[in-house]
């Protein structure tokens, strides 16, 4: 009976109760799409930040000059991105010029910016400042002391790199070890790091890790406050439609009491109704808002790894949002079925 | 008859069309607030990544190759070629002048500490005004064991350690000590090696990529009338032509990156919440018709024309959107600034144009959501609608 009576509730008033359904759905929808990024942005702007390449640095301490060349492998232990890079003073045509010896297949992911092929044996890359200097261009021969090289292609960052020749790496020490590690537990990958490189002086690049936590940082709560204020006014919004359902059938809820059915009963009507529609907002909101994420994702971040920007988890407090207010709005307009007088509204005063 | 006509319908349900307004009010100003912080947030997040350091790096043309590691130099010091401190305002001439936020000149020396070679940087630093006070980074110090406070003897006179820095970068092995006193102890008065710049850039895009000396003139022009960090460069160059300006590559780089991916995440964001703000009036506007539908039978019954019924709902339907729209917008500004300032402790100033816009579009979207309902209701018999059988 009961059953019976919500269903014909809802065939009876399709168009209405579509209006109400996909006023609630909207809503989901942008809840579990925002709610997907949000709980993704994090991640996904650190992933970004690791462009500008090491955060921490490893030098030698006191007056050593190197770094023994195992203190890589014991800092790649620790999961952390770690490249080698020994700095000599070599000479070309008679001129001294500075030799950067790079593990280009270990520091690959720190020096992104510097739009390079890697050279190979008996290769080498050209700053453009040297370049310039000893007239290199790219398949010249650079007649480096320590070996002839030729010039695989010019590099130009506007950094130190500019006025040096880049090699390969060999040897068994390091000038310098540049470290990247994940910016969120930074101090305590630092701290591991002094631990097991006890001859090196672990140094935290401050600009760097600073400016990616705050940048991280206020990105992230921008977008908290815009769900916060987006979810809230959209909440309110439709809350006022499932009222409304509730209060625009005064003339059923008169006939209801007038055959002698009691308020508690027709109250529960109402609010199977309306959960009945919210449990169908929301699974069709979260199916339509994973979608949306995952459009943002795809766009936003397309070379992201990781599914991109879709979290199950966020079903349950979607449906929670959901459903609350589908109840919480009609429970409100209800209080209105106990002061209905069944003669009055039927005369329709 | 048309002005009382609407003028009472609303006098005659208040509440209903307080609820009505509110909707459209809280639709436009999630939209308003949205598109005020996203038009704002990629210039706050620029300023923020300002942090990192300059994005431009300017040294005299023609200067001999250093040789250089870890801030000591391998090749005695011949220093010829220098770019004259009186020039540098120039910077602040050029056309992108207002997105130059920072100038810091650098004169390079090199002082005897003890049996040591220590590099020195003047630069204008924030030190008392007699100028005897230095900075020095903090390896450095570890290794003369000095800390605020010590004396240290640089070029025959005697400095007092103001602080040390800890930075993680190159200032970690240099002593600092301010400008105009380098100049007067290493005899260059109104000398600097290098001046770092910091500027607000626009990303580099595909446009950028294109050498400049083979573009057209018209391109040329776009390519110099937008802040690309290469077109600063170039304009940097052309101010003062006795220097090279090139761009911090690690800096400058991943900050067009890291920006272009706010920006993007901020307008999905706001395409998302715009289209479902838009949805709601639609949907509120669609409802209030679709219950009014007796009324609308009762004027037809009664021998109203429908293009007279369709005006009075329209007329009716936009003043709840103008009403509505303007509300949220204005709101929706305010919302705005709050998110700027909570966040980013600025003010952020939403365009002017927004709120007009808001309003435009608020009553455009409240037609469209009102002309669906009202046209099918029209289209019915106006006594089957009473009879309740629609």
């Amino acid at each position: 009976m009961f059953l019976r009576f919500v269903a014909a509730a809802v065939r009876f008033r399709r168009r209405r109760l579509l209006l109400a359904f996909s006023a609630l759905s909207v809503a989901a929808t942008l809840a579990t799409a925002l709610f997907s990024v949000y709980s993704d942005i994090e991640r996904k702007m650190r992933v970004e930040f690791r462009g500008y390449g090491a955060n921490m640095i490893v030098a030698p301490m006191g007056e050593a000059r190197t770094l023994p060349l195992s203190a890589v492998a014991r800092a790649e232990a620790l999961g952390v991105t770690a490249a080698p890079f020994l700095y000599t003073v070599g000479s070309l045509r008679g001129e001294p010029v500075v030799v950067a010896g790079v593990d280009f297949r270990r520091a690959a992911p720190l020096i992104g910016y510097w739009h390079a092929p890697a050279p190979g044996t008996g290769e080498c890359l050209a700053g453009t400042a040297a370049a310039e200097h000893f007239h290199l261009t790219p398949g010249a021969k650079a007649e480096l002391d320590s070996g002839p090289c030729v010039v695989r292609a010019i590099l130009s960052t506007g950094g130190s790199e500019d006025a040096q020749i880049v090699v390969p790496f060999t040897g068994n020490a390091a000038s310098v070890i540049q470290v990247r590690a994940d910016g969120e537990r930074l101090a305590e990958i630092r701290a591991a790091l002094a631990k097991v490189l006890p001859e090196g002086d672990v140094r935290l690049l401050h600009a760097v890790a600073e400016t990616e936590a705050n940048v991280v940082l206020k990105v992230r709560s921008s977008l908290y406050l815009l769900t916060a204020l987006i979810l809230a006014i959209t909440t309110l919004c439709v809350s006022s439609n499932f009222s409304a359902l509730v209060i625009e059938r005064s003339r059923e809820i008169g006939v209801l009491k007038a055959i002698g059915a009691a308020e508690r009963k027709i109250a529960a009507l109402f609010l199977s109704e309306s959960l009945l529609l919210g449990a169908g907002s929301a699974l069709a909101g979260y199916a339509a808002g994973l979608v949306v994420a995952w459009w943002i994702g795809r766009r936003i971040f397309p070379d992201s790894a990781s599914a991109v920007g879709v979290d199950f988890g966020v079903f349950l407090p979607v449906a929670g949002v959901t459903l609350a207010v589908a109840a919480g709005a009609t429970l409100a307009a209800a209080a209105r079925i106990w002061s209905i007088k069944p003669a009055v509204i039927l005369r329709g005063e | 008859m048309f002005v009382r006509f609407v003028s009472q319908s609303i006098r005659r349900s208040p509440r209903r069309k307080a609820m009505t307004v509110a909707a459209v009010a809280m639709g436009s100003a999630v939209a308003t607030a949205m598109l005020g912080v996203m038009l704002d947030i990629g210039d706050r997040v620029n300023r923020e990544l300002r942090s990192l350091g300059a994005n431009l790096m300017v040294t005299p043309k023609g200067r001999a190759l250093p040789v250089e590691i870890g801030g000591i130099s391998y090749r005695p010091v011949t220093r010829d070629d220098f770019i004259p401190e009186s020039a540098l305002p120039k910077i602040k001439t050029t056309f992108w002048h207002l997105n130059i936020i920072g100038v810091a000149p650098v004169l390079r020396a090199e002082a005897r500490i003890g049996d040591r070679v220590v590099p020195v940087d003047g630069r204008r630093i924030d030190v008392p005004a007699d100028g005897h006070q230095c900075i020095v980074g903090s390896s450095l110090a570890r290794r003369l064991h000095a800390h605020a406070g010590t004396e240290l003897t640089l070029f025959g006179e005697r400095f007092t350690v103001a602080k040390v820095l800890e930075t993680g970068g190159e200032e970690e092995d240099c002593v600092q000590v301010r400008l105009d006193v380098l100049q007067r102890l290493t005899h260059r008065e109104g000398q600097v090696d290098a001046v770092e710049v910091s500027a607000l850039t626009k990303p580099e895009d595909a446009f950028a990529a294109k050498d400049p000396a083979k573009m057209t003139p018209a391109e040329y022009d776009r390519w110099y009338c937008t802040p690309y960090v290469s077109s600063i460069a170039h304009q940097i160059e052309e101010a003062l032509p006795m220097t090279v300006a090139r761009p911090v590559r690690r800096v400058a780089d991943n900050e067009g990156k890291v920006l272009d991916k706010i920006r993007g995440l901020m307008l999905l964001i706001s395409a998302a919440a715009l289209a479902s703000a838009g949805l709601t009036v639609w949907s509120v506007m669609a409802t209030t018709v679709l219950e009014r539908r007796a009324e609308i039978a009762i004027m037809q019954a009664t021998g109203a024309a429908n293009r007279v019924v369709a005006a009075l709902f329209t007329a009716e339907v936009a003043l709840e959107g103008a009403v509505g729209g303007l509300i949220g917008a204005l709101a929706g500004t305010q919302l705005a600034r709050w998110v700027g300032e909570s966040v980013f402790q600025a003010r952020t100033e939403s365009p002017a144009l927004l709120v007009p816009l808001t309003v435009l579009v608020a009553v455009a979207i409240a037609i469209a959501g009102a002309a669906q309902p009202l046209r099918r209701s029209l289209a019915l018999e106006p006594a089957v609608t009473l009879r309740g059988d629609a």
